[in-house]
């Protein structure tokens, strides 16, 4: 145990190092910010544009969980793909240590960066936009945001361990993140969906938890979105163990094939 | 210029779109930035809209889509070209070599916007298919001039930001940044009317806000000349070449004194 939490903080802490040279400070505030931002303002304009300020409203608190679902599921892909770009995947396959730990620890910074990508969203827009949002009611909703972003680093984990012998992990990431905008009611509401959406969202995350979110920020009590939050928690960890089982295989079958240079 | 280098410059232009024509056969991302994104930008646009009962505005959110696509199509090819010569390690070669990297990056740009076009099919296509809409083109000849005039701008455009791929290994973080301020500023999907009067000036300089203007007006017939909208698209392209080249000249510079080219 002692020694899992060893991996896991020296993990967390080539995480943050790896944060900081992808993304050093002048790119944080330049472009990342920016970006964040103006992805989520585009689509809250475009509900605005289609059904006023009721639809903004509903866009603006599913883009802000959205945006972060979104750097999430890219951050852990790139996790996961750096391992094949940086040459170290074959360190994992030698090295006698349980590669989780290390990983979950290699993860951590980029789950922080999608935790600030809501947060700041959810502060300047709604700002901007004059669309009031209850602090408190955002802060009860909290712990289901972060158990949201914790499904879709287990989504992009998966991505990008299915991903790792092709080379397109991230844009399959990219993609399956506005896809997501469909399928998990971010724009509109579900149930304004065909049933075909309706039944494929209900298998990813973000849909469940979602909609637990937006009845906390109308002041809905925890126990009557407990049955969504179990939902969210469920796809969780099916797509955790989905992760961990398809990275596990990539491990295995590179070391029986003695390909680490053709990952 | 004298004729020799002229023909080297189409030579150089002629060679480049062919690579790229081959690279982009090869690659899944393109087929993912050409179809996928049109495919998915579309549903969520004209969804909305629909959603919000209003399907009228679907016409204006498919054309936004298309040169939504477009523009990342572009922009996210371009950002691919410079980071996937780093990578190689070819980048320096190219800096090196006495052929101007800007016309290389034209050529290569041109040929990616040539293939985007093809996403202003496929929205109008999942536009119909997706959501039954009664979409015609009243004049598809103004709409085809319009079209392959926003495709030269938006080219034009791309090499401005593509200047700035150079001097940076964030090219993708930066990509994702240029996308959505053109789609706003433009009025892409997203009508203008809603952003505040301060923000009008910088969308007159965008060139896909006077291509999505003609666009929409060819295909609903509204009638007038286009010839306008035309003009302010020739100008506009030709200021971003002007544009790209001053800039060009400066980061070359830059990356030649600093070295740092092969540091991906």
């Amino acid at each position: 145990m002692r020694q899992a939490w060893r991996m896991f903080s020296s993990g967390a802490r080539a995480s943050w190092i790896a944060y900081l040279v992808e993304i050093p400070p002048a790119a944080f505030l330049g472009m990342r910010i920016p970006r964040i931002l103006l992805q989520s303002l585009f689509f809250v304009l475009l509900a605005k544009a289609a059904g006023g300020e009721a639809l903004a409203r509903f866009a603006l608190i599913g883009n802000a969980v959205q945006i972060a679902v979104f750097v999430a599921i890219a951050s852990m892909d790139e996790v996961i793909e750096m391992e094949k770009w940086n040459d170290t995947f074959l360190y994992l396959i030698a090295a006698p240590a349980d590669w989780l730990p290390v990983m979950l620890g290699k993860s951590v910074a980029f789950y922080g960066d999608a935790a600030f990508a809501s947060t700041i969203t959810f502060a300047v827009l709604s700002a901007v936009l004059h669309i009031p949002l209850p602090l408190i009611d955002l802060l009860r909703a909290a712990p289901v945001i972060l158990l949201i972003f914790a499904a879709a680093c287990a989504l992009g984990w998966f991505i990008g361990a299915f991903a790792m012998p092709i080379r397109y992990g991230y844009m399959m990431c990219n993609w399956t993140g506005y896809a997501m905008i469909i399928f998990c009611g971010i724009n509109v509401p579900l149930s304004g969906l065909p049933p075909a959406v309706q039944f494929i969202g209900s298998l990813l995350p973000v849909t469940h938890g979602l909609l637990a979110v937006r009845a906390l920020i109308d002041g809905a009590s925890y126990a009557s979105v407990l049955p969504l939050i179990a939902k969210e928690l469920l796809v969780l960890l099916v797509y955790a163990a989905a992760a961990a089982l398809t990275f596990g295989k990539r491990l295995r079958t590179t070391r029986q094939r003695g390909t680490f240079t053709q990952v | 210029m004298k004729t020799d280098d002229l023909r080297a410059a189409v030579r150089i232009l002629r060679n480049s779109i062919q690579l790229q024509f081959k690279n982009n056969l090869v690659s899944g991302e393109i087929a993912g930035t050409l179809i996928l994104q049109p495919v998915i930008f579309t549903l969520i646009s004209v969804g909305t809209y629909v959603y919000g009962h209003k399907p009228d505005l679907g016409l204006f959110a498919i054309t936004g889509t298309g040169l939504i696509s477009i523009w990342n199509g572009n922009l996210f090819t371009s950002g691919d070209i410079l980071r996937d010569e780093r990578r190689r390690g070819t980048l320096s070669l190219v800096m090196a070599s006495p052929t101007s990297l800007p016309f290389v990056l034209l050529g290569k740009s041109f040929a990616n916007a040539i293939l985007s076009s093809l996403a202003m099919g496929i929205t109008f296509l999942t536009g119909m298919l997706a959501f039954r809409l009664p979409i015609g083109i009243a004049d598809p000849l103004a709409f085809l001039a319009g079209l392959l005039l926003v495709i030269f701008s938006i080219t034009c455009l791309g090499l401005v930001f593509g200047s700035l791929f150079m001097v940076t290994r964030t090219a993708g973080e930066f990509v994702a940044v240029a996308n959505f301020p053109v789609y706003i500023l433009s009025g892409l999907s997203v009508p203008l009317t809603l952003l505040p009067l301060w923000t009008r000036p910088l969308s007159e300089l965008l060139s896909p806000t006077w291509g999505n203007r003609a666009l929409i007006a060819a295909a609903t017939g509204s009638g007038g000349s286009m010839l306008p909208n035309y003009l302010v698209i020739v100008a506009l392209s030709l200021l971003y070449l002007w544009i790209a080249r001053l800039l060009y000249r400066r980061v070359e510079s830059l990356a030649l004194k600093a070295g740092t080219l092969e540091q991906w």
